[in-house]
């Protein structure tokens, strides 16, 4: 019997979604990061080389999107443990247009850091 | 007075080959007319074979949830011309298994409130000479508790019950609170019981589609908060 797997969208499900990709980021992230690092037990050769190549501007600005995951996962994370301890769950909307406001601040932030010190390192 | 287009999702059991199919029927509606109206309009005067679940008429059985323009609804709680649209399209509450045109089994429904026990449970003896009292004060805190009817249209919403047909799901989570909530009820044990499980509580992904859906205005998560909490709080305490 055909069952139908659908509705209409609204900012939780946005939440949801972003939530669910970003912790899959994270995942991919942490075990690139552990494979990266697993490099040391090759010697200094070894690990000067990964390095070298993790350290061109294309992955100085995927850090940059990392960064943006991490803090959208951080912030949407404390917006579902609020919810679960029982505060603002009648105004989850406006609790997530907090969280979104809170995540673009300190990816924008930290952004124009990371922008700034790749500037003056090339420059 | 305006000409309505009902664009209407069918299935017949017994046509298997025809399979799912949208039919169309065009309705003169006026002021007033409610889409359980207008479905009754259309199958004794121009379709005898279509079919949907109804009864009480008021908002008060739940038969009627279904899928009206993308949105859970009662179709006997929904304006035509307060949708605002020429066309009106009708389709069998997402999430449960087609029976027939607009019915859908509501065997999971069932199956999910019978794991809570959604009955009042008590173990004390009843006061001798009267019923089993509670304050105004203690009668509040089931508001947006006790309206649940059971239409399932939040249920139907929810995708953690989509990819979990043993969901107890966002109603029973409802009700378990409704009565745990319940000066009165003596059984909080018995009705938490099923939920602390892979199929219960932890399931719960936040998304909300259940409170976007509730045609009663209710708030399913709100009660999955408290109990949430109520689990918690009995594992530490
Ligand atoms: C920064 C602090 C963090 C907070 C506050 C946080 C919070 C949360 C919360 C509350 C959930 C449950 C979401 C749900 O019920 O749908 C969750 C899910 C998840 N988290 Fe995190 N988390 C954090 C860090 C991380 C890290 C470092 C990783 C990966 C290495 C990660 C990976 C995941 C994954 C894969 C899920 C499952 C997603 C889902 O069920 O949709 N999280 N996180
Ligand atoms: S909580 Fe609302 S949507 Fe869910 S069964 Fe009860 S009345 Fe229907
Ligand atoms: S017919 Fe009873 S709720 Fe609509």
């Amino acid at each position: 019997m055909r069952v139908i797997k659908r509705y209409r969208i609204h900012a939780g499900t946005f939440a949801w979604i972003l939530h669910r990709l970003s912790g899959l980021g994270l995942i991919f992230y942490l075990l690139l990061h552990i494979w990266v690092i697993s490099h040391l037990s090759g010697g200094e050769e070894s690990f000067d080389g990964i390095m070298h190549f993790f350290g061109g501007p294309l992955f100085k600005l995927a850090e940059i999107g990392l960064v943006g995951v991490i803090f959208y996962h951080m912030f949407n994370g404390l917006r579902i443990t609020l919810i679960d301890m029982g505060v603002m769950v009648e105004r989850q909307k406006m609790l997530f247009v907090i969280a979104v406001a809170v995540w673009l601040a300190c990816w924008g932030a930290s952004g124009a850091v990371m922008i700034s010190r790749m500037i003056s390192a090339t420059g | 007075m305006a000409m309505i287009t009902f664009r209407i999702n069918r299935y017949n059991p017994d046509d298997e080959r025809r399979g799912h199919y949208v039919q169309e029927y065009q309705l003169d509606v006026e002021k007033g007319t409610t889409l359980l109206d207008a479905l009754n309009e259309i199958k004794w005067k121009q379709d005898g074979t279509l079919t949907f679940r109804r009864s009480c008429r008021s908002g008060i059985c739940g038969s009627c949830a279904m899928t009206i323009n993308g949105v859970n609804n009662l179709a006997c709680e929904t304006q035509v011309l307060g949708l605002g649209n020429s066309t009106v399209t009708v389709e069998p509450m997402r999430g449960y298994p087609v029976i027939k045109d607009l019915v859908v089994s509501l065997d999971p429904l069932v199956r999910g409130i019978l794991a809570v026990k959604p009955y009042m449970i008590t173990h004390s003896p009843p006061p001798s000479d009267q019923e089993r009292l509670q304050s105004p004060e203690e009668r509040e805190k089931i508001d947006g508790l006790y309206e649940c009817i059971l239409c399932g249209s939040c249920t139907s919403s929810c995708p953690s019950f989509w990819a979990d047909k043993e969901y107890i799901g966002p109603h029973a989570f409802l009700k378990a609170y409704r009565f745990i909530a319940d000066s009165r009820d003596e059984g909080s044990r018995e009705h938490l019981e099923a939920l602390d499980d892979r199929h219960g509580l932890w399931r719960c992904h936040t998304i909300f589609n259940c409170v976007e859906a509730c045609p009663k205005d209710l708030n399913p998560t709100k009660a999955i908060s408290e109990l949430k909490k109520e689990l918690v709080r009995r594992k530490l305490g």
